[in-house]
Protein backbone atom coordinates (compact mmCIF):
# COMPACT_ATOMS: atom_id res chain seq x y z
CA UNK A 1 0.00 0.00 0.00
CA UNK A 2 2.54 2.49 0.76
CA UNK A 3 4.93 1.57 -1.56
CA UNK A 4 2.03 2.20 -4.07
CA UNK A 5 1.73 5.27 -3.30
CA UNK A 6 4.78 6.11 -2.90
CA UNK A 7 5.15 5.38 -6.59
CA UNK A 8 2.18 7.38 -8.04
CA UNK A 9 3.62 10.00 -5.59
CA UNK A 10 7.37 9.75 -7.22
CA UNK A 11 6.06 9.73 -10.67
CA UNK A 12 3.44 12.89 -10.00
CA UNK A 13 6.33 15.02 -8.30
CA UNK A 14 8.89 14.41 -10.97
CA UNK A 15 7.35 14.37 -14.24
CA UNK A 16 7.93 17.92 -14.54
CA UNK A 17 11.58 17.08 -13.28
CA UNK A 18 11.59 14.39 -16.12
CA UNK A 19 11.07 17.26 -19.19
CA UNK A 20 13.17 19.31 -17.61
CA UNK A 21 16.13 16.83 -17.83
CA UNK A 22 15.46 16.02 -21.22
CA UNK A 23 15.38 19.73 -22.19
CA UNK A 24 18.46 20.88 -20.35
CA UNK A 25 20.45 17.25 -22.10
CA UNK A 26 19.18 18.31 -25.21
CA UNK A 27 20.57 22.10 -24.43
CA UNK A 28 23.96 20.95 -23.38
CA UNK A 29 24.47 18.21 -26.16
CA UNK A 30 23.89 21.18 -28.49
CA UNK A 31 26.63 23.70 -26.72
CA UNK A 32 24.13 25.94 -25.27
CA UNK A 33 23.77 26.56 -21.46
CA UNK A 34 21.53 24.67 -19.87
CA UNK A 35 19.02 25.83 -18.12
CA UNK A 36 17.95 24.34 -14.89
CA UNK A 37 15.98 20.47 -14.48
CA UNK A 38 13.77 22.23 -11.82
CA UNK A 39 12.14 25.02 -14.49
CA UNK A 40 9.08 22.70 -14.82
CA UNK A 41 8.37 23.66 -11.16
CA UNK A 42 9.31 27.13 -11.58
CA UNK A 43 6.97 27.87 -14.43
CA UNK A 44 4.06 25.84 -12.59
CA UNK A 45 4.48 28.27 -9.61
CA UNK A 46 4.91 30.88 -11.80
CA UNK A 47 1.85 30.15 -13.31
CA UNK A 48 -0.50 29.23 -10.76
CA UNK A 49 0.17 33.51 -9.48
CA UNK A 50 -0.32 34.77 -13.25
CA UNK A 51 -3.84 36.13 -13.99
CA UNK A 52 -5.86 33.86 -16.05
CA UNK A 53 -7.50 35.30 -18.90
CA UNK A 54 -9.86 33.75 -21.64
CA UNK A 55 -11.12 34.60 -25.12
CA UNK A 56 -14.14 36.49 -24.87
CA UNK A 57 -15.67 34.09 -28.01
CA UNK A 58 -14.34 30.90 -25.80
CA UNK A 59 -17.73 28.74 -24.16
CA UNK A 60 -17.50 26.72 -20.91
CA UNK A 61 -15.44 24.36 -22.68
CA UNK A 62 -12.00 25.99 -22.03
CA UNK A 63 -12.96 26.89 -18.08
CA UNK A 64 -14.11 23.24 -18.22
CA UNK A 65 -11.18 20.83 -20.38
CA UNK A 66 -8.10 21.61 -18.53
CA UNK A 67 -9.03 19.72 -16.15
CA UNK A 68 -10.71 16.62 -18.32
CA UNK A 69 -7.61 16.68 -20.01
CA UNK A 70 -5.77 16.34 -16.68
CA UNK A 71 -7.93 14.01 -14.89
CA UNK A 72 -7.98 10.90 -16.87
CA UNK A 73 -3.90 11.04 -17.30
CA UNK A 74 -4.10 11.07 -12.99
CA UNK A 75 -6.72 8.19 -13.18
CA UNK A 76 -4.04 5.96 -15.80
CA UNK A 77 -1.10 7.19 -13.35
CA UNK A 78 -2.92 4.62 -10.54
CA UNK A 79 -3.23 1.81 -12.92
CA UNK A 80 0.65 1.79 -14.00
CA UNK A 81 2.45 -1.67 -13.54
CA UNK A 82 4.35 -1.54 -10.10
CA UNK A 83 7.99 0.04 -9.67
CA UNK A 84 8.90 -2.18 -6.76
CA UNK A 85 7.93 -5.51 -6.24
CA UNK A 86 5.44 -6.16 -3.80
CA UNK A 87 3.30 -2.72 -4.31
CA UNK A 88 -0.02 -3.16 -5.25
CA UNK A 89 -0.95 -2.76 -8.71
CA UNK A 90 -4.50 -2.72 -10.11
CA UNK A 91 -4.95 -6.22 -12.23
CA UNK A 92 -7.99 -5.62 -14.32
CA UNK A 93 -6.73 -2.73 -16.27
CA UNK A 94 -5.87 -3.81 -19.85
CA UNK A 95 -4.48 -2.48 -22.84
CA UNK A 96 -7.74 -1.11 -24.28
CA UNK A 97 -8.71 0.87 -20.84
CA UNK A 98 -5.29 2.44 -20.81
CA UNK A 99 -5.17 3.67 -24.40
CA UNK A 100 -9.07 4.48 -23.78
CA UNK A 101 -7.83 6.80 -21.03
CA UNK A 102 -5.13 8.13 -22.87
CA UNK A 103 -6.79 9.02 -25.60
CA UNK A 104 -9.71 10.68 -23.63
CA UNK A 105 -7.26 13.45 -22.25
CA UNK A 106 -6.14 14.13 -26.05
CA UNK A 107 -9.89 14.23 -27.22
CA UNK A 108 -11.14 17.00 -24.61
CA UNK A 109 -7.61 18.47 -25.78
CA UNK A 110 -8.37 18.43 -29.23
CA UNK A 111 -11.89 20.44 -28.11
CA UNK A 112 -9.92 22.67 -26.37
CA UNK A 113 -8.12 23.43 -29.22
CA UNK A 114 -11.17 24.40 -31.56
CA UNK A 115 -12.93 25.81 -28.28
CA UNK A 116 -11.02 29.20 -28.66
CA UNK A 117 -12.03 29.61 -32.48
CA UNK A 118 -8.74 30.71 -33.16
CA UNK A 119 -7.49 29.39 -36.78
CA UNK A 120 -3.96 28.25 -35.21
CA UNK A 121 -6.37 25.84 -32.71
CA UNK A 122 -8.36 24.31 -34.99
CA UNK A 123 -5.61 23.89 -37.26
CA UNK A 124 -3.64 22.34 -34.06
CA UNK A 125 -6.61 20.34 -33.55
CA UNK A 126 -7.09 18.80 -36.71
CA UNK A 127 -3.04 17.91 -36.95
CA UNK A 128 -3.77 16.21 -33.36
CA UNK A 129 -6.77 14.38 -34.58
CA UNK A 130 -4.59 13.03 -37.74
CA UNK A 131 -1.68 11.53 -35.22
CA UNK A 132 -3.92 10.13 -32.41
CA UNK A 133 -5.98 8.09 -35.41
CA UNK A 134 -2.76 6.35 -36.51
CA UNK A 135 -1.29 6.01 -32.23
CA UNK A 136 -4.15 4.44 -30.99
CA UNK A 137 -4.82 0.96 -33.10
CA UNK A 138 -0.41 0.33 -32.36
CA UNK A 139 -0.76 1.51 -28.73
CA UNK A 140 -3.90 -1.26 -28.65
CA UNK A 141 -1.64 -3.64 -30.61
CA UNK A 142 1.51 -3.16 -28.40
CA UNK A 143 0.36 -3.71 -25.50
CA UNK A 144 -1.86 -6.23 -25.90
CA UNK A 145 0.92 -8.23 -27.36
CA UNK A 146 3.42 -7.62 -24.47
CA UNK A 147 0.78 -8.58 -22.00
CA UNK A 148 0.32 -11.62 -23.94
CA UNK A 149 3.82 -12.63 -23.81
CA UNK A 150 3.67 -12.34 -20.19
CA UNK A 151 0.43 -14.40 -19.61
CA UNK A 152 -1.48 -11.18 -18.17
CA UNK A 153 -4.22 -9.45 -20.24
CA UNK A 154 -3.90 -6.84 -17.10
CA UNK A 155 -0.77 -4.09 -17.50
CA UNK A 156 0.13 -4.59 -13.97
CA UNK A 157 0.29 -7.72 -13.91
CA UNK A 158 2.04 -7.91 -17.20
CA UNK A 159 4.53 -6.04 -15.53
CA UNK A 160 5.05 -8.61 -12.52
CA UNK A 161 5.52 -11.60 -14.54
CA UNK A 162 7.72 -10.15 -16.86
CA UNK A 163 10.26 -8.96 -14.34
CA UNK A 164 9.73 -12.80 -12.73
CA UNK A 165 10.10 -14.44 -15.11
CA UNK A 166 11.24 -13.33 -18.42
CA UNK A 167 10.34 -15.01 -21.84
CA UNK A 168 13.08 -15.62 -22.78
CA UNK A 169 12.05 -17.85 -26.31
CA UNK A 170 10.00 -14.53 -27.17
CA UNK A 171 13.05 -12.43 -27.34
CA UNK A 172 11.50 -11.33 -31.52
CA UNK A 173 8.24 -10.68 -30.76
CA UNK A 174 9.31 -8.19 -27.81
CA UNK A 175 12.06 -6.45 -29.38
CA UNK A 176 8.92 -5.59 -32.32
CA UNK A 177 7.02 -4.36 -29.61
CA UNK A 178 9.89 -2.11 -27.93
CA UNK A 179 10.27 -0.59 -31.13
CA UNK A 180 6.83 -0.33 -31.37
CA UNK A 181 6.39 1.76 -27.99
CA UNK A 182 9.09 3.48 -28.26
CA UNK A 183 8.03 5.51 -31.90
CA UNK A 184 4.68 5.26 -29.95
CA UNK A 185 6.18 7.38 -26.98
CA UNK A 186 7.75 10.11 -29.21
CA UNK A 187 4.71 10.72 -31.39
CA UNK A 188 2.09 10.73 -28.55
CA UNK A 189 4.41 13.60 -26.78
CA UNK A 190 5.26 15.50 -28.93
CA UNK A 191 8.44 15.08 -29.61
CA UNK A 192 10.88 15.97 -32.47
CA UNK A 193 10.60 13.95 -35.11
CA UNK A 194 6.50 14.80 -34.96
CA UNK A 195 6.11 17.49 -32.93
CA UNK A 196 8.45 20.11 -31.84
CA UNK A 197 7.66 21.23 -27.98
CA UNK A 198 9.76 24.22 -28.28
CA UNK A 199 8.99 26.36 -31.07
CA UNK A 200 6.16 28.57 -31.81
CA UNK A 201 5.87 28.34 -35.81
CA UNK A 202 2.79 27.90 -37.32
CA UNK A 203 4.17 25.56 -39.32
CA UNK A 204 5.15 22.90 -37.31
CA UNK A 205 3.44 22.60 -33.99
CA UNK A 206 0.36 21.26 -32.55
CA UNK A 207 0.27 20.54 -29.58
CA UNK A 208 1.55 24.06 -28.91
CA UNK A 209 -1.10 25.14 -31.15
CA UNK A 210 -3.81 23.98 -29.37
CA UNK A 211 -2.73 25.41 -26.09
CA UNK A 212 -2.21 29.21 -27.51
CA UNK A 213 -4.84 30.81 -25.95
CA UNK A 214 -4.18 29.48 -22.54
CA UNK A 215 -2.84 31.23 -19.92
CA UNK A 216 -2.19 31.31 -15.36
CA UNK A 217 -3.60 28.41 -14.25
CA UNK A 218 -5.53 26.76 -16.58
CA UNK A 219 -2.14 27.11 -18.45
CA UNK A 220 -0.45 25.36 -15.82
CA UNK A 221 -2.76 22.11 -16.00
CA UNK A 222 -2.12 21.39 -19.55
CA UNK A 223 1.93 21.77 -18.94
CA UNK A 224 1.71 19.40 -15.98
CA UNK A 225 -0.86 17.35 -18.60
CA UNK A 226 1.96 17.09 -20.73
CA UNK A 227 4.87 16.45 -18.28
CA UNK A 228 2.31 13.56 -16.70
CA UNK A 229 1.85 12.21 -20.24
CA UNK A 230 5.26 11.72 -20.82
CA UNK A 231 5.88 9.99 -17.25
CA UNK A 232 2.93 7.63 -17.79
CA UNK A 233 4.92 6.09 -21.37
CA UNK A 234 8.16 6.44 -19.66
CA UNK A 235 7.07 4.47 -16.57
CA UNK A 236 5.08 1.93 -18.88
CA UNK A 237 8.02 1.39 -21.26
CA UNK A 238 10.36 0.83 -18.07
CA UNK A 239 8.36 -1.16 -16.46
CA UNK A 240 7.18 -3.36 -20.14
CA UNK A 241 10.02 -3.67 -21.88
CA UNK A 242 12.88 -3.08 -19.63
CA UNK A 243 11.91 -5.86 -17.06
CA UNK A 244 14.58 -6.39 -14.28
CA UNK A 245 15.40 -4.82 -10.92
CA UNK A 246 11.57 -5.63 -9.83
CA UNK A 247 12.88 -8.41 -7.13
CA UNK A 248 15.55 -5.82 -5.35
CA UNK A 249 15.35 -4.55 -1.81
CA UNK A 250 12.82 -1.36 -1.44
CA UNK A 251 15.30 1.39 -2.26
CA UNK A 252 17.52 -0.23 -4.55
CA UNK A 253 14.31 -0.71 -7.03
CA UNK A 254 13.55 2.40 -6.73
CA UNK A 255 16.80 3.58 -7.63
CA UNK A 256 16.89 1.48 -10.87
CA UNK A 257 13.14 2.42 -11.82
CA UNK A 258 14.26 6.35 -11.41
CA UNK A 259 17.90 5.41 -13.51
CA UNK A 260 15.32 3.40 -16.45
CA UNK A 261 13.44 6.89 -16.78
CA UNK A 262 16.45 8.96 -16.82
CA UNK A 263 17.70 6.48 -19.49
CA UNK A 264 14.32 6.68 -21.38
CA UNK A 265 14.66 10.63 -20.95
CA UNK A 266 18.27 10.44 -22.24
CA UNK A 267 17.48 8.55 -25.01
CA UNK A 268 14.52 11.20 -26.31
CA UNK A 269 16.92 13.60 -26.11
CA UNK A 270 19.68 12.24 -28.44
CA UNK A 271 17.03 11.13 -30.68
CA UNK A 272 15.64 14.79 -30.71
CA UNK A 273 19.03 16.09 -31.35
CA UNK A 274 19.84 14.03 -33.75
CA UNK A 275 16.93 13.78 -36.26
CA UNK A 276 14.94 16.58 -38.30
CA UNK A 277 11.74 17.08 -37.62
CA UNK A 278 9.62 15.09 -40.26
CA UNK A 279 6.92 16.93 -42.48
CA UNK A 280 3.16 16.58 -41.05
CA UNK A 281 2.65 14.76 -44.24
CA UNK A 282 5.68 12.12 -43.73
CA UNK A 283 4.80 11.86 -40.00
CA UNK A 284 2.35 8.69 -41.36
CA UNK A 285 5.32 6.47 -42.41
CA UNK A 286 6.69 6.46 -38.84
CA UNK A 287 3.26 5.38 -37.41
CA UNK A 288 2.77 3.06 -40.11
CA UNK A 289 5.88 1.74 -39.21
CA UNK A 290 4.63 1.33 -35.31
CA UNK A 291 1.86 0.15 -36.86
CA UNK A 292 3.13 -2.58 -38.69
CA UNK A 293 5.51 -3.27 -35.91
CA UNK A 294 3.22 -3.85 -33.39
CA UNK A 295 0.96 -6.17 -35.88
CA UNK A 296 4.03 -7.88 -36.56
CA UNK A 297 5.05 -8.55 -32.67
CA UNK A 298 1.47 -10.24 -32.51
CA UNK A 299 1.67 -12.19 -35.26
CA UNK A 300 5.24 -13.20 -34.43
CA UNK A 301 4.34 -14.92 -30.84
CA UNK A 302 0.69 -16.20 -32.17
CA UNK A 303 1.73 -17.89 -35.34
CA UNK A 304 5.61 -18.53 -34.93
CA UNK A 305 5.91 -18.69 -31.12
CA UNK A 306 9.50 -16.88 -31.29
CA UNK B 1 19.69 -14.74 -30.01
CA UNK B 2 18.85 -16.77 -33.19
CA UNK B 3 15.24 -15.34 -32.67
CA UNK B 4 16.68 -12.03 -31.90
CA UNK B 5 18.50 -11.86 -35.49
CA UNK B 6 15.85 -13.18 -37.07
CA UNK B 7 13.64 -10.49 -36.07
CA UNK B 8 15.93 -7.89 -36.48
CA UNK B 9 16.21 -9.70 -40.26
CA UNK B 10 12.26 -9.14 -40.85
CA UNK B 11 12.33 -5.55 -38.87
CA UNK B 12 15.07 -3.77 -41.23
CA UNK B 13 13.47 -5.02 -44.14
CA UNK B 14 10.02 -3.56 -43.02
CA UNK B 15 11.87 -0.73 -42.32
CA UNK B 16 13.13 -0.45 -45.84
CA UNK B 17 9.87 -0.70 -47.12
CA UNK B 18 9.05 2.65 -45.56
CA UNK B 19 12.12 4.60 -46.50
CA UNK B 20 11.53 6.92 -48.93
CA UNK B 21 15.80 8.02 -49.24
CA UNK B 22 17.96 6.44 -51.30
CA UNK B 23 21.10 5.95 -48.85
CA UNK B 24 18.57 4.73 -45.41
CA UNK B 25 17.45 2.52 -47.81
CA UNK B 26 21.10 1.23 -48.10
CA UNK B 27 21.32 1.62 -44.78
CA UNK B 28 18.63 -0.92 -44.20
CA UNK B 29 19.94 -3.33 -46.61
CA UNK B 30 23.62 -3.08 -44.89
CA UNK B 31 21.67 -3.48 -41.51
CA UNK B 32 19.86 -6.63 -43.05
CA UNK B 33 22.67 -8.37 -44.41
CA UNK B 34 24.24 -7.58 -40.80
CA UNK B 35 21.93 -9.47 -38.92
CA UNK B 36 22.08 -12.00 -41.65
CA UNK B 37 25.93 -12.60 -41.38
CA UNK B 38 25.76 -12.60 -37.48
CA UNK B 39 23.12 -15.71 -37.90
CA UNK B 40 24.83 -17.35 -40.18
CA UNK B 41 28.22 -17.31 -38.19
CA UNK B 42 26.06 -18.33 -34.75
CA UNK B 43 24.61 -21.38 -36.68
CA UNK B 44 27.42 -22.64 -38.26
CA UNK B 45 29.54 -21.98 -35.11
CA UNK B 46 26.15 -24.35 -33.58
CA UNK B 47 26.68 -27.00 -36.20
CA UNK B 48 30.29 -26.69 -36.41
CA UNK B 49 30.43 -26.45 -39.91
CA UNK B 50 33.17 -24.36 -41.54
CA UNK B 51 32.23 -23.66 -44.73
CA UNK B 52 29.09 -21.41 -43.22
CA UNK B 53 30.89 -20.06 -40.89
CA UNK B 54 33.19 -18.65 -44.56
CA UNK B 55 30.56 -17.60 -46.18
CA UNK B 56 28.50 -15.94 -42.76
CA UNK B 57 32.22 -13.91 -42.74
CA UNK B 58 31.73 -13.30 -46.46
CA UNK B 59 27.85 -12.24 -46.01
CA UNK B 60 29.47 -9.68 -43.52
CA UNK B 61 32.70 -8.31 -45.72
CA UNK B 62 30.31 -8.47 -48.82
CA UNK B 63 26.92 -7.63 -48.50
CA UNK B 64 26.71 -5.58 -45.09
CA UNK B 65 30.17 -3.43 -46.30
CA UNK B 66 30.81 -3.56 -49.89
CA UNK B 67 28.04 -3.55 -51.86
CA UNK B 68 26.02 -0.79 -49.97
CA UNK B 69 29.45 1.12 -50.67
CA UNK B 70 29.67 0.37 -54.10
CA UNK B 71 26.09 1.41 -54.76
CA UNK B 72 26.13 4.35 -52.71
CA UNK B 73 29.55 5.40 -54.83
CA UNK B 74 27.61 4.62 -57.93
CA UNK B 75 24.28 6.49 -57.11
CA UNK B 76 26.84 9.26 -56.47
CA UNK B 77 28.87 8.85 -59.97
CA UNK B 78 25.53 8.71 -61.42
CA UNK B 79 23.78 11.38 -59.48
CA UNK B 80 20.66 9.30 -59.64
CA UNK B 81 17.34 10.72 -57.80
CA UNK B 82 18.06 9.92 -54.39
CA UNK B 83 14.73 10.96 -52.93
CA UNK B 84 12.83 7.37 -53.71
CA UNK B 85 9.13 7.51 -52.79
CA UNK B 86 6.87 4.36 -52.90
CA UNK B 87 3.96 4.20 -55.21
CA UNK B 88 2.26 2.62 -52.76
CA UNK B 89 0.74 4.92 -50.03
CA UNK B 90 1.61 4.41 -46.13
CA UNK B 91 -1.94 3.91 -45.58
CA UNK B 92 -2.42 0.85 -47.85
CA UNK B 93 1.15 -0.46 -47.10
CA UNK B 94 -0.18 -0.94 -43.10
CA UNK B 95 -2.87 -2.98 -44.37
CA UNK B 96 -0.98 -4.74 -46.73
CA UNK B 97 2.53 -5.64 -44.89
CA UNK B 98 0.64 -7.10 -42.20
CA UNK B 99 -1.62 -8.96 -44.72
CA UNK B 100 1.46 -10.25 -46.51
CA UNK B 101 2.89 -11.52 -43.03
CA UNK B 102 0.02 -13.14 -41.99
CA UNK B 103 -0.40 -15.14 -45.42
CA UNK B 104 3.32 -16.03 -45.69
CA UNK B 105 3.36 -17.38 -41.89
CA UNK B 106 0.63 -19.37 -42.65
CA UNK B 107 1.73 -20.52 -45.96
CA UNK B 108 5.08 -21.58 -44.11
CA UNK B 109 3.46 -23.99 -41.84
CA UNK B 110 3.59 -27.01 -43.72
CA UNK B 111 7.13 -26.51 -44.90
CA UNK B 112 7.81 -25.68 -41.12
CA UNK B 113 6.75 -28.74 -40.07
CA UNK B 114 9.09 -30.56 -42.75
CA UNK B 115 12.14 -28.79 -41.84
CA UNK B 116 11.29 -29.44 -37.93
CA UNK B 117 14.23 -27.26 -36.20
CA UNK B 118 14.06 -23.76 -37.51
CA UNK B 119 10.65 -23.47 -38.34
CA UNK B 120 10.63 -19.81 -37.29
CA UNK B 121 13.45 -18.67 -39.38
CA UNK B 122 11.63 -20.76 -42.83
CA UNK B 123 8.52 -18.39 -42.22
CA UNK B 124 10.54 -15.74 -42.03
CA UNK B 125 12.66 -16.46 -45.22
CA UNK B 126 9.47 -16.97 -47.30
CA UNK B 127 7.53 -13.34 -45.65
CA UNK B 128 11.14 -12.06 -46.63
CA UNK B 129 10.83 -13.19 -50.05
CA UNK B 130 7.31 -11.46 -50.21
CA UNK B 131 8.56 -8.16 -48.75
CA UNK B 132 11.25 -7.81 -51.23
CA UNK B 133 9.43 -8.62 -53.53
CA UNK B 134 7.11 -5.99 -52.79
CA UNK B 135 9.81 -3.35 -52.11
CA UNK B 136 10.59 -3.98 -55.99
CA UNK B 137 7.28 -3.22 -57.14
CA UNK B 138 6.21 -0.35 -55.08
CA UNK B 139 9.34 1.62 -56.74
CA UNK B 140 9.52 3.39 -59.84
CA UNK B 141 13.39 3.72 -59.92
CA UNK B 142 15.94 0.96 -60.83
CA UNK B 143 18.15 1.69 -57.27
CA UNK B 144 15.32 0.93 -54.47
CA UNK B 145 14.30 -2.20 -57.37
CA UNK B 146 18.22 -3.31 -56.95
CA UNK B 147 17.95 -2.98 -53.24
CA UNK B 148 14.46 -5.00 -53.40
CA UNK B 149 16.73 -7.81 -55.57
CA UNK B 150 19.66 -7.76 -53.51
CA UNK B 151 17.02 -8.28 -50.18
CA UNK B 152 15.14 -11.08 -51.65
CA UNK B 153 18.67 -12.72 -52.06
CA UNK B 154 19.35 -12.13 -48.13
CA UNK B 155 16.11 -13.82 -47.91
CA UNK B 156 16.80 -16.90 -50.03
CA UNK B 157 20.09 -17.27 -48.39
CA UNK B 158 18.36 -16.90 -44.64
CA UNK B 159 16.17 -20.22 -46.06
CA UNK B 160 18.91 -21.54 -47.39
CA UNK B 161 20.89 -21.56 -44.52
CA UNK B 162 18.30 -22.45 -41.88
CA UNK B 163 16.17 -24.96 -43.78
CA UNK B 164 19.31 -27.11 -44.50
CA UNK B 165 21.31 -26.16 -42.21
CA UNK B 166 23.58 -24.79 -44.74
CA UNK B 167 24.12 -24.97 -48.13
CA UNK B 168 27.54 -26.97 -49.87
CA UNK B 169 30.32 -24.33 -50.26
CA UNK B 170 30.19 -24.47 -53.95
CA UNK B 171 26.13 -23.48 -54.04
CA UNK B 172 27.24 -20.41 -51.67
CA UNK B 173 30.05 -19.12 -53.71
CA UNK B 174 27.95 -19.37 -56.85
CA UNK B 175 25.68 -17.04 -55.11
CA UNK B 176 28.36 -14.76 -54.50
CA UNK B 177 29.56 -14.37 -57.90
CA UNK B 178 25.68 -14.57 -59.23
CA UNK B 179 26.06 -11.18 -56.70
CA UNK B 180 29.63 -9.69 -57.96
CA UNK B 181 27.80 -10.32 -61.59
CA UNK B 182 24.82 -8.59 -60.68
CA UNK B 183 26.79 -5.49 -59.45
CA UNK B 184 28.24 -5.31 -62.69
CA UNK B 185 25.04 -5.38 -64.84
CA UNK B 186 23.58 -3.11 -62.33
CA UNK B 187 26.48 -0.75 -63.36
CA UNK B 188 25.39 -0.95 -66.65
CA UNK B 189 21.69 -0.41 -65.88
CA UNK B 190 22.55 2.83 -64.41
CA UNK B 191 24.54 4.05 -67.03
CA UNK B 192 21.17 3.13 -69.03
CA UNK B 193 19.24 5.55 -66.43
CA UNK B 194 21.78 8.30 -67.04
CA UNK B 195 21.42 7.99 -70.65
CA UNK B 196 17.41 7.74 -71.18
CA UNK B 197 17.26 10.75 -68.44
Amino acid sequence: MIAYAVTILFLLLAAPLLTGVIKSLKMVLLYKRPVSVFQGYRTFSKLLVKETMLSAESSQITRVAPYLVLSPLLVALLFLPPAVSGAWYVSFVDAFTLTGLLSLSTFFLMLLGLDSASSFGGMGSSREAFIAAMVEPAMVLTVFSVSMMAGDLGVGAAGVNLAHRFPAGHTASFVFAAISFFILLIAENGRIPVDNPETHLELTMVHESMILDLSGFYLALIETAASVKFVIFASLFASLFMPFGLELPLLAAFGVFALKLLLIALAVALIEVNTAKLRLFKVPNLLGIAIVFSFLSLITFYVLGA
Amino acid sequence: MSAFLTGAFLATLVAALFATRLYRLLMWYALNSLALGLLALLIGSGLNDPALIISGVLTLLLKAGVIPLVLKRLTQRFALTRQVTPDIKVHYAVVLIPAILVFTFYLAEPIGRMVGGNANSVAVAISSLFLALLLMMEHRNVAPKIIGFLMMENALFLLGTTATGGMPMLVELGIFFDLLIAIVVINLLFRREEAVE
